[in-house]
């Protein structure tokens, strides 16, 4: 038989009783959608965790969970490890191994334009260059109290260079506590498709003045008469009326300052790029004996790696179930299938009065069953891919 | 011309059987065929059109042994001898009316659909003043335009015979007449050779013979069963 005649009466059929095909080809690819979405969903995850975590050698950190403290250092938006201090940043570079990146994220932004607020990344100019980080619009950070946006919060929160952006305290009901710092934007980072697009970058130091360990106010002498408590030969106490700056602007950037050793102040993480391997042993050698005390230094490979054995677990399960409901559809299309044969009897009886073949009649009904699982197919591939874009974030938020 | 000798012919489980010593049918005469029901005029026209084997006695076509013919080989034959016509009018209802009288030709490689296939169905059609109703679905159409469709399907491929059973058996009276007309002013045209089984006796005046299956009635002699019948 031609199979062009086939196709042609295939389609034919299929345009007629599109309801039932419409819903056998729906149920062949809601079968094979999940198993296949769960596939290209997770490599796509894999790809990108694994990239990033790849991207970064060692992370060094206070002592506690692996996981949080790698996922804290890729991702920022993950539960906050305990905090480490810059002297760990100064031990590593005094070592020579590698080149540390502190990374203090600790505030988020308030919410602007009813878009919540976004982590506040506190790092050096190295970090741009360590992630190939390039400004699209605007300058990079050159004084306190700037900062720059990455591209996706940029569009979300409609913010560009020359816009300001408030941070977020932590607890509204601390007297001692710190205030919201008014940002400048400066620049706008270029799409990197990772992390770093959904965050916003500030100096460490202004980082630490968020935090409240810097801060700037107003002169004592331009405060109400009463204003200054104690004065000694080391120390100068002020009482509350001292209005401190919210907003760090070039009259009032000198009057900003730090209370303490910079040693002693907080980082989150601190990113160690080795000179080469054996640097990179020796660094890990020194976290395993002298430093163990103090600080942890994490292969940020190695626990993605754990964790991605925890979801493919998960994938097993998930093949296992779809396995089960492919077979439960198999079933029940080969009994619509034949249900539908008993149906078309009639059909089948006058094409084979008319001359037709049996092998015929089974290559007609067989066209039409290829093409419905053809369909099914490739709107389950589609459906995939679509939910591979749409939902890979939705999938990522879900796990971190 | 149409020679059947001694052929019997029963189903498998079932007391009918049918036994014709001889019997011709002259080349593009048109025959009725009448009888009670269950006397095996129905079974008879399946045997001259190869649906049934025959599996006792002779059925000569035009000189070609239909027992002496394969399964494939009467398809053939099937396809490019017979046009058939039923009384349910038996048109597939996803195809349209033109898809309908064309579908010989998709289910078999006996007859080719070239430009020349078409343009006989859209004649076929338009003599049958169906050609306004090509590409509309055969549900839409009444009872007599589905059997003008059928009998333009049958005619389709120039048959040499045309088997038509009970073809005016589910129209109304006038209705009836029209659809005999177009088909046997069609088969003299083509001088077809004609067989219709027909109960309405109003009709017999319209045929050059009447074949009365009551002379082949037999209970006593037991025919030689189809082993093999489409179920």
């Amino acid at each position: 038989m031609n199979w062009r005649h086939a196709l042609y009466l295939a389609v034919r059929s299929l345009t007629w009783y599109r309801g039932r095909a419409a819903t056998i080809v729906l149920c062949l690819a809601l079968t094979l959608w999940l198993p296949v979405t769960v596939r290209l969903l997770l490599n796509q995850f894999r790809e990108d965790i694994i990239a990033r975590a790849v991207a970064t050698p060692l992370i060094v950190g206070a002592r506690g969970s692996r996981i949080d403290l790698a996922l804290h250092g890729l991702y920022f938006d993950s539960v906050s490890p305990d905090q480490t201090t810059m002297a760990e940043a100064d031990y590593i570079q005094n070592t020579g191994f590698a080149t540390p990146i502190p990374v203090h994220v600790q505030y988020r932004t308030q919410s602007v334009n009813h878009v919540t607020g976004v982590p506040i990344v506190g790092t050096t100019i190295e970090y741009f260059e360590f992630r190939q980080l390039g400004v699209a619009r605007g300058l990079g950070l050159s004084m306190l109290g700037d900062c720059v946006v990455g591209c996706d919060v940029a569009a979300r929160m409609q913010l560009g260079p020359g816009d300001c952006i408030l941070s977020a305290p932590q607890n509204a009901f601390n007297l001692a506590g710190n205030y919201p710092l008014k940002m400048n934007v400066v620049g706008v980072l270029a799409p990197s498709h990772s992390p770093d697009d959904n965050v916003v970058f500030v100096d460490i130091k202004t980082a630490w003045i968020i935090d409240g360990i810097g801060h700037g106010h107003q002169a004592l002498k331009d405060a109400e008469d009463g204003a200054l408590l104690e004065k000694t030969d080391t120390n100068v106490t002020a009482s509350a009326a001292v209005l401190p700056f919210t907003e760090i602007t070039a009259d009032n950037i000198d009057s900003f300052h730090f209370h303490g050793d910079e040693d002693t102040f907080p980082v989150s993480a601190v990113i160690a790029q080795p000179s080469d391997r054996k640097s990179r042993t020796l660094l890990l050698g020194r976290y395993l004996t002298e430093r163990r005390d103090f600080a942890q230094c994490v292969k940020p490979t190695e626990v993605v790696q754990d964790l991605l054995n925890i979801v493919f677990r998960v994938e097993r399960l998930v093949w296992l179930s779809s396995l089960l409901s492919a077979t439960v559809t198999a079933l029940l299309l080969a009994l619509v299938l034949s249900l539908s044969v008993r149906l078309r009897a009639v059909e089948i009886r006058t094409m084979h009065k008319l001359g037709c073949s049996r092998w015929t009649i089974a290559v007609l009904i067989s066209t039409e069953f290829l093409m419905m699982c053809a369909a099914g197919i490739v709107v389950a591939v589609a459906g995939a891919w679509l939910a591979s874009v749409v939902a890979a974030d939705g999938l990522k938020s879900l796990l971190f | 011309m149409i020679e059947i000798q001694q052929l019997k012919f029963c189903y498998p489980r079932s007391s009918f059987h049918l036994h014709i010593s001889e019997l011709e049918i002259e080349t593009a005469s048109v025959s009725a065929v009448v009888g009670p029901s269950g006397s095996g005029k129905t079974t008879l026209l399946h045997l001259v059109a190869g649906i049934l084997p025959i599996v006792s006695g002779k059925v000569l076509v035009d000189g070609t042994d239909l027992a002496a013919l394969s399964d494939a080989e009467r398809r053939k034959f099937r396809l490019q001898q017979v046009g058939l016509v039923f009384q349910d009018f038996e048109l597939i209802d996803y195809l349209s009316v033109s898809d309908n009288v064309l579908l010989p030709c998709r289910i078999g490689d006996a007859v080719t659909l070239d430009s020349a296939t078409r343009k006989r169905a859209e004649h076929l059609l338009e003599q049958s003043g169906l050609a306004d109703h090509l590409r509309k679905p055969v549900t839409n159409l009444s009872q007599g335009e589905k059997q003008r469709v059928a009998i333009c399907r049958a005619l389709l491929t120039r048959p040499a015979i045309l088997l038509a059973d009970e073809p005016t058996g589910n129209l109304d009276p006038a209705t009836s007449d029209q659809i005999l007309e177009l088909m046997l002013s069609s088969a003299r045209e083509n001088d077809t050779t004609v067989m219709m089984v027909t109960h309405d006796h109003s009709l017999l005046n319209r045929f050059d013979r009447v074949i009365d299956f009551e002379q082949f009635l037999t209970t006593s002699e037991p025919a030689s069963c189809a082993e093999e019948v489409w179920e």
